[in-house]
């Protein structure tokens, strides 16, 4: 009787991972596609000469990041969180992917881990588009996969780290930190770093004039850009409800729950509070600018889902319309004090998107929440120690990246020089970095040699001297 | 008259004209034309783009470049046709000029003056 339960139990198991882990691998795939998603965005935000470089960046730090990111960063992420938690054990054996025992699922959690961590380094080539050495930014996306965030999902993720429960912080103020999906821990950082890296590489040429006014480079393509923020978006559905990562639960006895109330909170708050920023961002850029603008709507879209990242499984359904609505306003200001008063060149405003919205709509979180998901989703004030945490978080995790991210460009400066030389910003970083051109007009006649020196009049060479070549032979007394 | 009795209508237009212009001149029996998108600046006034909140002037408006060429068709014919299909009265419609063309040459054929228009 007790084998067959046993065994009735097993098998429960085993549909139960199934099920739950067959739906975290079909999110990691969703959550790549936001990859040709930034690639887009910024790539519709940047002149029609440094598109090629745009892309490149965004290549690079997925195909570099993900091998750093195996290799490294998965093991920082690890033993970050052992490191700030008291009683915790260190092993290094088993923070390496490739090191220790290999359970079932240990390599799906690596590619869970990955796709995340690639968001975060992706965000940062926005804000330093069109100027930075491309050699710099290949070392600060490396450092960025290996180290600066991988200890952010260490502190705040999992069961142990510096901002949970049982961490040193979250253990002396008693609660611990909250940000469901990484509103923080994944966009803020991305968006402070490309702050930090906007800044310490200096504005695109001419992009303020002499007495330090902004004057605006559009970008070439609007519809690249919106387009890329939609495909960004249906990513996201992925980003925040895959984070639910639990669908189905086996009891001991083999009986199966249905987490069906926990994805559906999920996926509607993200949906609401990517429409809640969409609108707001509209309202504003109309308010300022006199006409409702397609890429503050855009951003304004992407800002309320950073916003409610965080908060998405914790709040109430009007909790996450306000956080939209809250982050979506502010983007367009926020991207004004950016550059008109830290006159930091943030091309594609990656602070006022990702870092701004998500410090707000984590802060906001135990404003807006919900006393569980028992149905009835009422709402419920977390107490002013969990709307401390919020806000020490947010510190921390600001802190640690700027302090990390001015140590790596340090470092790349010395190693690579941050900037491309002006000459190189003038014709674009496509010809000066990689030798291509992205929107090639008339080319040659494809021929796979060079073409016969052409002359003007079909004859001998023009030279510029008005000279005639001689025969070398000849005697030139 | 050029000694050539050949003539090149060269119009910069607004680019929503352009049907227009084409109907009126396969109306007065001269279809062939080249196109270009160009941009330039005439009368009419700039006019302010806005990227992220910060406006700046555009002073070079996108307009088309109509070129015909033609020798038994009157030049004054096809300056009136593309005057009315181009024509609405603001700032901004663009001008029309006539150039004498020295020769021609049909490239498919080899024909040369006249015969090759």
């Amino acid at each position: 009787m007790i084998g067959e339960l046993l065994l009735q139990s097993e098998s429960a198991m085993a549909i139960q991972n199934s099920v739950n882990y067959v739906w975290v691998l079909v999110v990691c795939f969703l959550i790549f596609f936001m990859q040709p998603g930034f690639a887009l965005l910024e790539s519709g935000q940047v002149r029609a000469k440094n598109v090629g470089n745009v892309l490149m960046k965004n290549m690079t730090d997925w195909t570099v990041g993900v091998l750093v990111f195996f290799l490294v960063g998965a093991g920082v992420t690890a033993i970050s969180g052992a490191l700030t938690t008291s009683g915790a054990e260190l092993s290094i054996e088993s923070a390496m992917p490739w090191l220790g025992e290999v359970g079932s699922t240990t390599f799906i959690g690596w590619l869970f881990g990955a796709v995340f961590a690639m968001t975060a380094a992706t965000i940062v080539s926005g804000a330093v588009a069109e100027r930075m050495n491309f050699k710099a930014y290949v070392f600060f996306a490396a450092v960025m996969t290996a180290i600066i965030y991988p200890v952010m999902p260490g502190f705040a993720w999992g069961n142990n780290g510096l901002l949970t429960a049982g961490g040193y912080l979250g253990d002396a103020i008693g609660v611990g930190y909250i940000d469901f999906a990484g509103a923080t821990v994944v966009h803020m950082c991305g968006g402070i770093a490309g702050l930090v890296a906007a800044y310490m590489v200096g504005p695109r040429k001419g992009r303020y004039d002499e007495n330090g006014n902004s004057q605006p480079i559009p970008g070439h393509s609007m519809l690249l850009a919106v387009l890329g923020t939609l495909i960004l978006a249906f990513g996201w559905y992925g980003f925040n409800v895959g984070t639910q990562a639990t669908v189905l639960s086996a009891g001991a006895d083999g009986a199966f729950t249905f987490n069906g109330t926990a994805l559906g909170l999920v996926a509607l708050n993200t949906t609401l509070g990517m429409g809640a920023g969409g609108v707001a961002a509209m309202l504003v850029s109309t308010f300022w600018q006199g006409k409702p603008d397609p890429l503050w709507t855009a951003n304004g879209l992407l800002a309320g889902l950073v916003g409610v990242t965080g908060a998405v499984s914790s709040v109430t359904w009007w909790g996450a319309v306000l956080i939209g609505l809250v982050v979506g306003a502010l983007v367009l200001p926020t991207f004004r004090w950016t550059v008109d008063s830290l006159k930091i060149d943030d091309v594609c405003g990656v602070f006022a998107v990702h870092g701004g919205a998500g410090a707000i709509g984590t802060i906001m979180i135990p404003l807006v929440a919900t006393s569980g998901t028992g149905g009835t989703f009422a709402y419920e004030f977390l107490g002013f120690d969990q709307l401390a945490m919020q806000i020490v978080g947010v510190l921390v995790i600001a802190a640690w990246t700027i302090i990390t991210t001015m140590i790596t460009l340090k470092i790349a400066d010395a190693l690579f020089g941050l900037r491309v030389s002006d000459e190189e910003e003038d014709i674009g970083l496509d010809q000066g970095e990689h030798g291509v051109s992205v929107y090639p007009e008339f080319t040659g006649d494809g021929a796979p040699e060079p073409s016969p020196t052409v002359t003007a009049d079909g004859g001998d060479d023009v030279r510029t001297d008005g000279g005639r070549p001689t025969d070398a032979t000849e005697d030139t007394e | 008259m050029s000694e050539s009795d050949i003539e090149m209508i060269v119009a910069v237009i607004r680019p929503d004209k352009l049907g227009d212009v084409k109907q009126s001149l396969a109306e007065i029996g001269a279809p062939s034309l080249t196109v270009t998108n160009v941009s330039g600046r005439g009368s009419q006034p700039s006019k302010t783009g806005q990227w992220r909140g910060e406006e700046y002037v555009v002073d070079l408006h996108q307009k088309v470049k109509v070129e015909c060429v033609v020798a038994e068709i009157p030049a004054e014919d096809v300056v009136e046709a593309i005057k009315e299909g181009a024509h609405t009265g603001e700032k901004g419609d663009g001008k029309i000029f006539v150039l004498p063309v020295e020769s021609a040459t049909q490239i498919r054929t080899g024909k040369e003056g006249v015969e090759a228009v």
